[in-house]
């Protein structure tokens, strides 16, 4: 810029200078007029002629922000399966699909076998960190923000030694890790997803052979109720005839039954000495069980025949609802009126009950009408044991007070209603003898005329009372 | 959309549902089924019951059932429909 002040002897510094001002000027100008070419901000989302400049400008600052805050977020997501691998099931797989802006690449999870391994591989990659580091630099984010976007090859190892390990207790215990991984309560006594037994039991049959002899399951149920249970094991097993198909059921009274009655006597016997051992055959037991199930019917339809197995899947799975698409088992609905009522009642009133009370437990204790609640559920409970309950649901039970009210307490509202009431059946009880119109009569006509009528009856004629006028 | 929700028409199976609802909210409605305002009504308690069928059981109550009419008083219906709000046995007031 020139310099305006410039002292008046200084001419030819002056000239030299507007000269200046002059060319300087005109770079500008050329340089307004020398047009970037057209490039498309990827963060932005828009076209702009202002080349490098562009990334200066307070508005693509705000949307690389955004932009990679977004990104941030998906990492995170990915980061938390490289804390905590988890195995990835083929059906979750294609729902893992990971963006990479930098790389523009979309990373499918196809085939790996621990939720986001792709991802994570790529994240590590060196290909990344090169596309990282063009894309901060063309975008105009702070190179310092490297590490932010890629996994570092020490979380990769990490992760990599926490997939081994996985992979190894896979192997002593097929279903068990990532069976109890995949959302299974920490208390033992909830009954565990049918859906996922069977999909592990997918999973484990052409892979992995269960090994029952360091299986350690979780309790289906207390101790002393597969005690009382157990002792009546043959009355059961009449049943065997319905759990043909691989069915888990969520006493595992049920569970035992089914072993009873699909597996040979070897397996029988292996099953029992693992019952007695106190732990019970849950995840594993399934899967033999189905297992058990594909091979018994597969003997059943086609004899002697060991390819076809699809013969025996269109028999046993129904097609309406079938344990993949959870679907209430046929013999629960049969069963849970005799089975349950008979034999389980004990045990499944006592999960019944810890399921209540959980559930009260959760419930706010000031709520409305608490106190009524619980005395509510006892009474049901023991109407449901067929204990007979004196009840005191007259005919004119109403509850809590009633109608609509502006100001004062709800009790008001249902005296007026009671002294209504009261009122009401006065009337009703007027009018229960022959509601006639009547002119008024005073008492003392009245009297009058009782007196005559006394009279005439003497002589034999009818008396009209004047109510009956 | 009477049809798809429980409908009551004796003081009894009020009595029932109001006693036998513990820990959920019952919404009742009183009205006809035959009102135009009552079947709009009616439609969206249908739809939506299922989805609050976790805190909530919605049905329906005849308001030209004899039996009923002590109810009707007590609530001192005079407009259908008219929507009451149960917990625990006891009648919720709705501020509006």
């Amino acid at each position: 810029m020139a310099d305006h002040s410039v002292k008046p002897n200084t001419n030819s510094k002056l000239s030299f200078t507007s000269q200046n001002h002059n060319v300087t000027k005109r770079e500008k100008e050329k340089k307004k007029d020398k047009k970037c070419e057209f490039e498309f901000c990827k963060v932005c989302k828009l076209n702009h002629n202002q080349g490098p400049r562009h990334k200066y400008f307070p508005n693509h600052k705000t949307a690389l922000s955004s932009f990679l805050c977004r990104f941030q977020n998906k990492i995170n997501d990915v980061r938390f399966f490289l804390r905590n691998p988890n195995v990835l099931r083929p059906e979750h797989a294609d729902r893992n699909r990971f963006c990479c802006v930098f790389c523009d690449t979309d990373v499918d999870e196809l085939d790996s076998s621990f939720a986001c391994e792709n991802a994570i591989n790529h994240l590590a990659g060196g290909h990344h960190l090169k596309n990282l580091k063009h894309f901060l630099w063309q975008y105009g984010g702070k190179m310092d923000q490297l590490d932010k976007y890629r996994i570092s090859e020490t979380d990769l190892t990490k992760w990599e030694k926490k997939c081994e390990s996985l992979k190894v207790e896979a192997m002593v215990a097929p279903t068990e890790g990532s069976g109890l991984k995949y959302g299974a309560s920490n208390d033992i006594h909830y009954n565990v997803n049918i859906e996922k037994i069977n999909n592990l039991g997918q999973n484990t049959l052409n892979s992995v052979k269960p090994s029952y002899s360091n299986v350690v399951l979780p309790l289906q149920y207390n101790t002393n109720e597969y005690q009382i249970s157990n002792s009546r094991f043959p009355e059961v097993s009449h049943f065997g005839s319905n759990f043909h198909e691989a069915n888990f059921s969520n006493t595992s009274l049920l569970n035992s039954n089914d072993l009873k009655a699909n597996s040979s006597g070897q397996q029988n016997l292996l099953y029992n000495g693992i019952c007695s051992g106190n732990a019970y055959l849950s995840d594993v037991g399934g899967c033999q069980v189905y297992q058990n199930a594909s091979m018994v019917s597969r003997e059943s339809s086609s004899q002697g025949l060991q390819s076809l197995t699809q013969v025996s899947s269109i028999s046993t799975i129904d097609a309406g609802g079938n344990v993949h698409s959870g679907a209430l088992p046929p013999w629960l609905e049969a069963a849970d009126q005799t089975l349950l009522n008979n034999q389980v009642k004990p045990a499944l009133s006592s999960f019944i009950s810890s399921n209540k009370s959980q559930k009260s437990r959760k419930l706010n204790p000031k709520r409305v009408g608490a106190a009524w609640a619980e005395k509510r559920k006892m009474e049901l409970e023991k109407e449901k044991r067929g204990e007979i309950v004196e009840s005191d649901c007259d005919d004119n039970w109403l509850p809590n007070f009633g109608r609509v009210w502006q100001s004062g307490s709800r009790k008001e509202s249902r005296k007026e209603f009671d002294i209504e009431k009261h009122k009401f059946l006065k009337v009703e009880s007027h009018s229960e003898m022959p509601v006639k119109i009547q002119p008024y009569i005073s008492k003392r006509m009245f009297h009058n005329e009782k007196l005559r009528g006394k009279r005439r009856v003497a002589h034999g004629l009818t008396v009209i009372s004047p109510q009956d006028i | 959309m009477s049809y798809l929700l429980p409908t009551l028409t004796r003081k009894k199976e009020v009595d029932t549902i109001i006693r036998d609802t513990i820990d959920k909210v019952l919404v009742l409605r009183f009205g006809r089924a035959d009102d135009a305002v009552c079947l709009q009504l009616d439609d969206i308690l249908a739809k939506t019951a299922r989805e609050v069928s976790k805190f909530a059981t919605v049905a329906l109550v005849d308001v030209d059932s004899e039996d009923v009419q002590v109810y009707v008083k007590y609530f001192d219906i005079t407009l259908i429909p008219s929507t009451i709000f149960f917990f625990n046995a006891h009648h919720m007031k709705m501020d509006s």
